[in-house]
């Protein structure tokens, strides 16, 4: 770290000032580990423990015999499987329509400007300011009968990306970054006689790959997070995201099974997390940073 | 499973069903009700007459929910031999099931679907669902189609039962199961604590010494456990006011009527079970399940709970049958009934109708098979033995009773105790959920605050609720 | 530093370049069926998140309205003016679920503020193991809430749960966490921000990272002790970013469903954890009363809605 920081180089170098770091940084390693890793720990062994260890007062720490099965048994009781993929297709899918969806407008917005762009643009950002567990009764409703198309999305993927692609955020993300984009570089383009597609597609996106990874992210997590909307549009339970899944499941296994499954369910995006994580968190804390 | 059985209710008049039903039968052609939409009484072919049972020939597909998942093997299985055996009858007849891993019904999904009208053509609900499935128009009225033709042993059927399926004198629905909450009990916690299983307390003073003795066997072990969130506390605060001969709500419909000495003996008597005797375990806000994990992996020694809790309980959380007991609900003046059901979509053809009704009565109503089957029940390794569902009369209640004893899987003597002396079973009060929602607070508040205000916690309750039977 | 603030800058800077590319690039010679052409394109990239837009979002947003002054009965919709409102506020929860929502956020603010940022100072000062710290910090935020959220629950049992268990390591007597009333409401904020300081605390280490040293240097040579560094320096350095957070964990906060309904059911001891947000799930998916939850909402929408005016203008005029 070059950067200069709150305590002086100068206090650090001196031997108590070394100490006094070392001991800091000690304690606060530790002490993060067993906060953020204490819980995950417990998670996983709890899960390998039997029914009766799992709720035995007091707990035991390490489990007295190994059970793994629990896991299997969850991996089947749950249909986990199902649950994932189910997940994963409601995510991917939200992905590709706001990706498609929103950089469209975005683009549109920035660089070609339509007539009351500007105020479209306002009405979306309005929406930003409207609390989402609000509008989740109204929006419900239109779900159950969409006007005008009269079509019923309850149980529907429909319902999960249709609504996904209101992110006002992620077009103002989007449109912030397409605004910053030199225009003498689509002037040379649309010189050469590129439509407006063909400048999106092969100016305004490659340059932008790091505010789509960003949205990406968003889109992504943002599926993969919610609760309340995927619980109340996809009631039937073969189409349930795994975080609804296990809470309607929650109380019809034994405790320990319940774990393994909470377990398992966690796995994915930690493991992404882990493989990934240089470029997720540089990428959250540059949207962060532009939001 | 049976976490939303509390909804909201209706209080079933005590109609005479068989003749009601067989009176609007012989004049169904006359008096098809105007709301109906599709086209029953128009006709006079025998496929147009509702009276007249399906034609066996009649080529129509139903779908249906609550078939088992997959991970219930043995059931599922039963499932698709009673459609085979089925279709010998009905060879034209698809019966499409429908599965759920969890609850078959949940009340946010359950209300979502009736919203969307996305529910099957034969759909289950639990009998107090009936008001909220009127109020959106989803369920086809079958009086007409009802009768000993279609379900011959509809005359041996408790009319008590029957009558919670009914409104205005009008038939919604066919019963699967029915049940009266009872005191659960841990057998091998009760013989730890040196008390006697086959004897559950039949006071709730009893219940209160019993409990102070398991809970005294120390490592977790709560002696007595209730809800308290989720509106199952205001559930089972209902039922502890029924046991004492109490109400929730007046005759009137209009006023609340648990702020008086009834209330405030339940209310202290849990009270001090749990902070004078520490014998309701530490944890609360539970809800339902929450108990009966705690019963399987014998860290509770009894709660309240109808029978079949203890099939569900070994089925899904690993329990053993011989475990469990049940005695009347302690009080024993009056105790909470209900049960579930399967309603027919409304606007469905007729054939349907007929289709939906030969199934039920085949899977559900008839003595020997279908679900009564408890030769093959007991050679699938399922329990037999448990005292409900149990809406027989007469012959068939004789037959049943026989053949559930025959076949028992385990020991029937349990629940003797329960089956000997049969307690009244009283309806839930009207806008259940919301005054659930208020008595929750009354648990909650006496199971998680020391120093709670018993009278103030039953005033301000009582406030409540008189707002919310005013607010309607 | 809300949205409206944020949009103003970039459109102010954009004006006038825009008018010299449309002077340039495209003659004013060139006419009406150009100006029509390019609005046509325009339009069909914007058209399909507009929909999306009008039908999930706008729509719903003028239906909230509405539907607070409706009543639905038997299928039939009639207008009731404010009855929903008296309903409302006649509930004996509505008194109990906004005091519980104002606890929440104090408390959230507290933890779910003030932690992130501390331990961002804490990071941020370490020349080692930052990577590692970071990752452990923003694990959480990878879970899926569900399973969080059990987790917490399994931990917080007072017979089985792991908290306990640690508190009885170090000889602190068993807590009873969810389970009374007093503390019900503050183990759900720090189960809340255990799932969720991750985000925070990245931005604010980001934040961090461009405070210029020359400035913590003049601050020493003024003879500013640690706390005084803090004050004087970082926060005012960092303080568009605080800002920004704070507000929108103020809203965050006011709108929290999954943590109290998956951990003390909803409503809580003696109803101590019931929010705003679930009385409204109440209303609409338990009790059928849709526009009572409209009403809710509407009456949730306009203090927001009111409070981020009051802070976006506070804001600007602390930045002026």
């Amino acid at each position: 770290m070059s950067t200069r920081t709150l305590i002086s180089p100068a206090a650090l170098a001196r031997p108590r000032g070394r100490l006094l770091y070392w001991l800091c940084f000690a304690l606060v390693v530790v002490l993060f580990t067993l906060a953020f890793l204490g819980p995950l720990y417990w998670m996983v062994s709890g899960g390998l423990k039997t029914t009766q260890e799992a709720v035995q007062t007091p707990p035991t720490w390490v489990p007295g015999s190994v059970h793994p099965e629990n896991y299997r048994r969850a991996w089947e009781v749950m249909d986990l499987a199902r649950l994932l993929l189910n997940t994963l297709y409601y995510a991917f899918g939200a992905l590709a329509f706001q990706l498609v969806l929103d950089v469209a407008a975005a683009y549109s917005l920035s660089k070609l400007r339509p007539a009351l762009g500007k105020a479209i643009l306002g009405m979306m950002l309005v929406t930003l300011m409207i609390p989402a567990t609000v509008l989740v009764v109204p929006q419900y409703l239109t779900v159950l009968d969409v006007p005008i198309v009269e079509r019923n999305l309850l149980n529907s993927p429909w319902a999960i990306w249709l609504p996904s692609v209101t992110n006002a955020f992620n077009i103002f993300l989007l449109k912030r970054f397409f605004d910053s984009i030199p225009k003498e570089l689509l002037d040379a383009a649309s010189m050469d006689g590129a439509g407006s597609l063909r400048v999106l597609w092969s100016v305004v996106l490659p340059i932008s790959r790091p505010i789509l990874g960003v949205v990406s992210i968003f889109a992504v997590v943002g599926v993969w997070k919610d609760f309340l909307w995927p619980m109340l549009v996809l009631p039937d339970p073969t189409g349930q995201t795994l975080a609804v899944g296990i809470y309607s499941l929650a109380t019809s296994v034994p405790e320990n099974v319940l774990i393994a499954a909470l377990t398992i369910a966690s796995l994915p995006t930690l493991l992404l997390f882990l493989v990934f994580q240089r470029n997720i968190m540089s990428g959250l804390t540059a949207g962060g940073l532009k939001g | 499973m049976r976490r939303a059985r509390f909804r909201r209710t209706r209080r079933a008049g005590a109609v005479t069903l068989v003749s009601a039903l067989t009176l609007t039968a012989l004049a169904a052609c006359g008096t098809s009700s105007s709301s109906d939409d599709d086209d029953n009484g128009n006709g006079n072919s025998a496929n147009a007459d509702p009276a007249v049972p399906l034609d066996p020939k009649t080529k129509v597909t139903i779908t249906i929910d609550c078939m088992p998942p997959a991970a219930k093997k043995a059931e599922l299985k039963e499932w698709n031999e009673d459609v085979e055996e089925f279709n010998k009858t009905y060879p034209n007849v698809t019966v499409q099931g429908r599965s759920t891993p969890g609850q078959c019904l949940e009340p946010p999904r359950f209300t979502a679907m009736l919203k969307a009208k996305s529910q099957p053509d034969v759909f289950y609900t639990y009998f107090t669902d009936l008001a909220q499935v009127l109020d959106n128009d989803g369920a086809q009225d079958i009086t007409a189609y009802v009768n000993d033709k279609s379900v011959p042993l509809l005359k041996d059927i408790d009319p008590d039962v029957l009558g919670s399926l009914q409104q205005d004198g009008k038939l919604y629905g066919l019963p699967t199961s029915n049940y009266r909450m009872g005191l659960l009990i841990n057998r091998s916690l009760f013989e730890k604590a040196g008390l006697d299983p086959d004897a559950p307390p039949a006071t709730w003073e009893d219940v209160r010494t019993a409990a102070k003795k398991i809970a005294g066997l120390g490592g977790g072990v709560s002696g007595f456990g209730e809800y308290s969130a989720a509106n199952t506390g205001g559930w089972h605060f209902t039922a502890q006011m029924y046991s004492l001969g109490g109400d929730v709500v007046d005759a009137s419909g209009k006023k609340a009527a648990f702020n008086d000495a009834i209330g405030k003996q339940v209310a202290e008597n849990l009270h001090a079970m749990r902070w004078e005797d520490d014998s309701m375990g530490k944890t609360q806000l539970l809800k339902w399940g929450d108990l009966q994990k705690q019963i399987a992996t014998d860290k509770l020694g009894m709660f309240l709970a109808a029978p079949d809790d203890i099939a569900y309980m070994v089925q899904q959380l690993g329990a053993k049958y011989e475990n469990f007991g049940m005695g009347p609900i302690p009080g024993g003046k009056n105790t909470l009934s209900g049960g579930n059901n399967y309603m027919i979509k409304k606007g469905i053809s007729s054939d349907k109708i007929k289709a939906a009704i030969a199934w039920l009565d085949f899977k559900n109503l008839s003595v020997g098979k279908g679900q009564f089957d408890w030769e093959r029940t007991k050679a699938d390794g399922l329990p037999v033995g448990v005292p409900q569902p149990n809406f027989w009369l007469n012959d068939s209640k004789t037959k049943d009773d026989a053949a559930r004893t025959r076949y028992a899987t385990m020991p029937v003597q349990n629940f003797k105790a329960f089956m000997d002396n049969p307690v009244q079973g009283k309806a839930e009060p009207p806008k259940a959920q919301e005054i659930y929602k208020v008595l929750d607070n009354v648990m909650s508040g006496i199971l998680t605050n020391k120093n709670a205000d018993v009278d103030k916690l039953l005033s301000t309750a009582e406030t409540q609720v008189n707002q919310v039977l005013a607010n309607q | 530093m809300s949205a409206p603030t944020l949009t103003q800058d970039p459109a102010a800077k954009e004006r006038r370049p825009r008018r010299t590319r449309t002077g340039a690039v495209r003659p004013p010679a060139g006419g009406f069926g150009k100006a029509l052409r390019r609005n046509v394109t325009a339009h069909g990239f914007l058209i399909g998140a507009v929909l999306c837009f009008a039908f999930f979002s706008w729509y719903p947003i003028v239906r909230e309205f509405l539907l607070a002054f409706q009543k639905t009965e038997d299928g039939k919709v009639s207008w009731t003016g404010w009855d929903n409102f008296v309903t409302v506020w006649n509930d004996p929860a509505f008194g109990q679920a906004w005091r519980n929502t104002l606890w929440f956020t104090v408390l959230a603010l507290v933890l779910g503020f003030a932690v992130p940022f501390l331990t961002a100072l804490v990071i941020n000062e370490f020349r080692h193991g930052q990577g590692y710290l970071r990752l452990l910090v923003y694990l959480p935020v990878m879970l899926p809430p569900t399973a969080s959220v059990l987790l917490f629950k399994y931990l917080y049992d007072p017979g089985f749960g792991m908290f306990n268990e640690v508190l009885d390591v170090f000889g602190i007597p068993a807590q009873q966490w969810l389970q009374d009333p007093d503390t019900a409401m503050l183990s759900v904020v720090v189960a809340s921000t255990w799932m969720n300081m991750g985000g925070a605390t990245l931005i604010y280490l980001a934040a961090l990272q461009s405070v210029p040293g020359e400035l913590y240097e003049a601050a020493e040579l003024d003879g500013a002790g640690l706390l005084r560094k803090v004050w004087h320096v970082t926060i005012p350095q960092t303080r568009l970013v605080l800002a920004l957070m704070l507000l929108m964990q103020i809203i965050a906060t006011m709108q929290v469903f999954i943590e109290p309904f998956l951990l003390t059911g909803g409503a809580g001891p003696e109803g101590s954890t019931t929010t705003v947000v679930y009385l409204i799930y109440q209303y609409a998916f338990n009790f059928n009363n849709y526009g009572a939850a409209a009403a809710l909402g509407l009456i949730l929408l306009v203090l927001l809605a009111a409070f981020s005016a009051v802070y976006t203008r506070l804001n600007r005029a602390t930045e002026e």
